[in-house]
């Protein structure tokens, strides 16, 4: 059974920290506000505007206290990563989750992050929070729908997502835990102790900037080490900036997605609201979604 | 005891030199009866060139087919090479045909990979490699190949040529340096039976030692995108070599740590790194701030093993034919560093 960490009241408590790359203080300086009219209070990690000159928001030290100390702290109700990047992984394995699995927060973020979402299901089996980060907000960003979603979910609102439909969906109802985040990350962590296993769950994918080939290398990974044979859906999201090397791959991304999974049943949906653009939707990694994908469009509801 | 040692350990050992495609995905050990050495090549022997990758064309073979003649093998050019699909050397289909007809065909003794790219996972699967399992030959090629190398150390424990491919053949062979030269004739020293002797400008950042262990590894990307699937190789006991090329740091060290967290650098023998080309980041702002030796030597500080560095294997002209599978033997001293294939 999955634990969900319990939903914010006003007044609770989200720290920010920075477990991966380098972000600086004016960047997250919105989001701050907006969280406090939210009715949060916030607290700023060291690890934001630090003074590190390089790609890092600090050593892998002081990386891992930050984000131990708020995991332990029990005056913080919630974790917001403040960006991702690089870095989670090299400070995964020296996290203590002892007083977390007792007492468990949710933990915010994508992309890197999804070395957190895989690593706490995977092993704890406490729900995680899928969704936009500190500079999502800038820009008038803490408007849109997405950035909502985030407030709805820390809230304990059920989510109930709808998109458009594709033509390359493939139409169906499935049900089930819902497990994913970032291509690169799943297909990196396979084999390794934060992998995740997605049988009768509910897959959702996205990436940023890698090469159609080497996306679909990915895919192969992931259906090679068992990961797409027995799913109950797939969610693919957005696929941004995607390069192509000199000699042409021959096939959009999109065909390469569709082309892996044609073999299955189960439903597919294309251009799910989730992604490294704007378009982010919360997601919660280890809850129960129930997912309809029909030749008009795509639902995906909190069961 | 497996069940698969407690198998081989009743068979006898004429038995043990033929593993079977039933006897799938054991997880082979060091021992040295679980690696299928293919037969050496003689004089007349025929050589197959096929692209199970990328695509390449009958020209730009020519300078390996002259080479290979030279050397006194016969060729046999696959129905892939000149075919173009894109990037690919022809269609799944066309490629996983040429490769099983070069697999299947008796008179081929040796395959050579016409060039890498991305490719050989979308094939290996649909392989049938019972003909080849029953008759091995040499498979040559390195990059993309690392698939192949992994696919057949794993399950069927068979030795394997990581190397230069045809598209590494200088077109003039008199104007080539020294280091091609010495390179490319370092497949020929592989394919003959000749037995191998790297020697290896040492590096002070290398950690000193001496092991005996199976060779195995390849193309650092290709491995950690093999790992949990059925070519994931098992590291346990074996002197593993990496190289790279083109990635950021930062993915350099992600995929040190799938390496790290996959077990694969727990109960090795020796550590090997070979060539890495670096991409730069784009930001100077966002520079990584750990070089690729930092990277390394943070991983395996735990382990006592030995660690060489710039050694001549990777996508550099300084690329000299391994084979994996076989027991090497390496000393990493101050002064010298040698790798030696034992008998």
């Amino acid at each position: 059974m999955i634990k969900i960490p319990p939903y914010l009241k006003k007044g609770a408590t989200i720290g920010i920290t920075c477990p991966a790359g380098y972000m600086a203080k004016e960047k997250a300086a919105t989001c701050i506000t907006i969280l406090q009219q939210w009715g949060y209070q916030v607290m700023v990690g060291k690890t934001l505007g630090s003074n590190s000159n390089n790609y890092f928001s600090a050593t892998d030290e002081d990386r891992r206290d930050e984000l131990q100390a708020m995991l332990d702290d029990e005056n913080i109700n919630t974790i917001l990563c403040g960006r991702g990047g690089y870095g989670v992984g090299r400070i995964i394995d020296a996290l203590d989750f002892t007083k977390f699995k007792k007492k468990p927060k949710w933990i915010i973020g994508f992309s890197d992050i999804t070395v957190l979402h895989s690593h706490i299901y995977s092993n704890l089996k406490i729900a995680t929070l899928h969704a936009p980060m500190a500079a999502a907000f800038n820009d008038e960003g803490f408007k849109n729908e997405f950035i909502q979603s985030l407030q709805k979910a820390l809230a304990g609102k059920k989510a109930k997502y709808t998109c458009a439909a594709h033509a390359f969906n493939k139409t169906g109802t499935a049900t089930g835990e819902l497990v994913g985040g970032n291509l690169s990350l799943l297909a990196h962590l396979t084999g390794t102790a934060s992998d995740i296993s997605t049988k009768n769950k509910i897959l959702f994918i996205e990436d940023i900037g890698e090469y159609i080939y080497s996306i679909d290398r990915m895919l192969y990974q992931l259906k090679r080490s068992g990961k797409l044979k027995h799913l109950a859906g797939l969610i693919i999201g957005g696929f941004t900036d995607m390069k192509d090397t000199e000699r042409p791959f021959g096939k959009t991304v999109q065909e390469v997605l569709a082309a892996i999974v044609a073999e299955y049943n189960y439903p597919v949906c294309f251009d799910f609201p989730v992604s490294h653009g704007k378009e982010n939707y919360a997601l919660k990694v280890g809850c129960k979604y129930a997912l309809t994908v029909t030749k008009k469009l795509v639902r995906l509801s909190e069961v | 005891m497996k069940r698969k040692q407690f198998i081989s350990s009743i068979l006898p050992a004429a038995a043990l030199l033929q593993p079977s495609a039933a006897w799938a995905a054991p997880a082979y050990s060091d021992e040295e009866w679980a690696i299928t050495k293919p037969l050496y090549l003689k004089k007349g022997d025929i050589i197959g060139i096929t692209c199970p990758a990328g695509f390449i064309t009958l020209e730009d073979i020519q300078p390996a087919i002259t080479k290979l003649k030279e050397w006194g093998f016969e060729i046999k050019i696959g129905s892939t090479v000149g075919k173009k699909d894109f990037t690919f050397g022809g269609t799944d289909e066309e490629r996983l045909k040429d490769f099983q007809q070069m697999l299947d065909d008796k008179t081929v003794k040796a395959i050579m990979c016409a060039r890498g790219g991305y490719g050989a996972v979308r094939i290996i699967d649909a392989l049938d490699f019972k003909k080849f399992t029953a008759q091995p030959k040499w498979i040559i090629g390195f990059s993309d190949a690392t698939v192949i190398h992994s696919h057949l150390i794993k399950n069927f424990g068979i030795a394997s040529i990581h190397s230069k491919m045809c598209n590494s053949f200088p077109k003039d062979w008199s104007k080539a340096e020294p280091v091609q030269i010495e390179t490319i004739e370092s497949i020929q020293k592989c394919l003959t039976g000749e037995k191998m002797l790297y020697k290896v400008v040492p590096n002070d950042k290398n950690k000193t030692g001496i092991a005996e262990g199976i060779l195995t590894g390849g193309n650092l990307k290709t491995i950690e995108t093999l790992a949990g699937s059925k070519s994931d190789i098992n590291t346990d006991g074996k002197i593993l070599f990496v190289e790279d090329t083109g990635e950021y740091l930062y993915s350099i060290d992600r995929m040190f740590w799938n390496l790290k967290r996959t077990g694969k650098l727990n109960k090795l023998k020796a550590l090997i790194i070979g060539g890495f080309k670096i991409k730069p980041a784009e930001d100077p702002a966002e520079e990584f701030g750990k070089n690729l030796y930092e990277i390394v030597l943070e991983k395996v500080k735990e382990f006592n093993y030995p660690v060489c560095f710039d050694f001549p294997v990777g996508h550099q002209k300084d690329n000299f034919a391994l084979k994996c599978g076989i027991k090497h033997r390496l000393s990493v001293q101050l002064n010298e560093c040698t790798l030696k294939e034992m008998r």
